[in-house]
């Protein structure tokens, strides 16, 4: 099966480069026009949970290794992304 | 042997087992700053949006796109070793580099335009977390490029292969570290409100 990358024809990582970039305009347009409130936060801190686990999985190489070390990364954005989507979700009630 | 070698590949992470320990260590620090601060603007909520406010988002997006360049151009570092070509490794490092030098140049006019403007670290509690975060990160980036001149001149000398190039792939992990960690910073104390 093609993947994404081959049929675009670029490398994997170019297209996971492209991504992130686009994913940190996309961030920086909502604080530029000043959208805010929960559901944005939220929007934000998820697109940024993405960008890591992107960086972990193709740049960092975790995403080929199988066992406990594929995880660490993906854990340590899963608990600070918790904590401050509460942290954010309690400032709005 | 050969099967040996191929099953550590799958079951472990690239680079040293050692420069993982660290990483997890210092990623753990982070985790427990980022949620000190948004726990702390819980009860500042008001203070902390104003304040957002006064930092250049322009510098920021700059920063964070040159991290993330910074680190593709490393990728290609390490798939340039892997196919023996030390030339096309060391110019990818250097543009690395670059990208770093960059991020510090932009950090730093940062700084001094804060400290004209008399802010410091006891100004108030938003820009007591931003310049404590920020400046923690900032040393973590000077950190990681002393790493990353230090594998340039080894590549440069020949002294890795495909055979052996872990410490290409240590240091490499370290820098995407350094990226991992804005990439949370930077939409948390910029952004979110």
């Amino acid at each position: 099966m093609k993947r994404l990358s081959d049929f675009i024809g670029i490398r994997p990582c170019t297209l996971i480069y492209l991504l992130l970039i686009s994913f940190s305009l996309a961030t920086f347009l909502v604080g530029k026009l000043g959208f805010s409130g929960l559901g944005m936060s939220l929007l934000v801190l998820l697109l940024a949970l993405i960008k890591g686990h992107l960086v972990g999985s193709y740049f960092m190489g975790l995403g080929g290794v199988r066992g406990v070390w594929r995880w660490p990364v993906f854990i340590w954005l899963f608990i600070p992304g918790i904590l401050i989507g509460m942290a954010f979700y309690l400032s709005y009630q | 042997m050969k099967a040996d070698r191929s099953v550590s590949e799958i079951n472990y992470p690239p680079g040293d087992l050692a420069i993982w320990i660290f990483i997890l260590a210092e990623l753990t620090v982070f985790a427990i700053f980022f949620a000190a601060y948004a726990f702390t603007r819980l009860q500042h909520v008001e203070l902390f949006n104003e304040y957002q406010l006064t930092l250049d988002r322009e510098a920021a997006l700059i920063n964070t796109l040159a991290l993330i360049t910074s680190s593709y151009f490393v990728v290609r570092a390490v798939s340039a070793i892997k196919v023996d070509d030390r030339r096309r490794c060391v110019y990818w490092l250097l543009a690395a580099l670059c990208m770093g030098m960059l991020f510090l140049l932009v950090k730093s006019w940062e700084y001094v335009h804060h400290y004209s403007e008399g802010i410091n670290l006891s100004s108030n509690i938003f820009y007591m977390f931003y310049l404590s975060l920020t400046f923690f990160h900032f040393m973590h980036v000077i950190m990681g490029m002393v790493i990353l001149v230090a594998i340039a001149v080894m590549a440069a000398r020949g002294k890795y292969s495909r055979q052996e190039h872990t410490g290409v792939e240590s240091g490499a992990s370290y820098w995407h570290m350094v990226d991992l960690v804005w990439l949370i910073l930077f939409p948390l104390v910029y952004v979110m409100r």
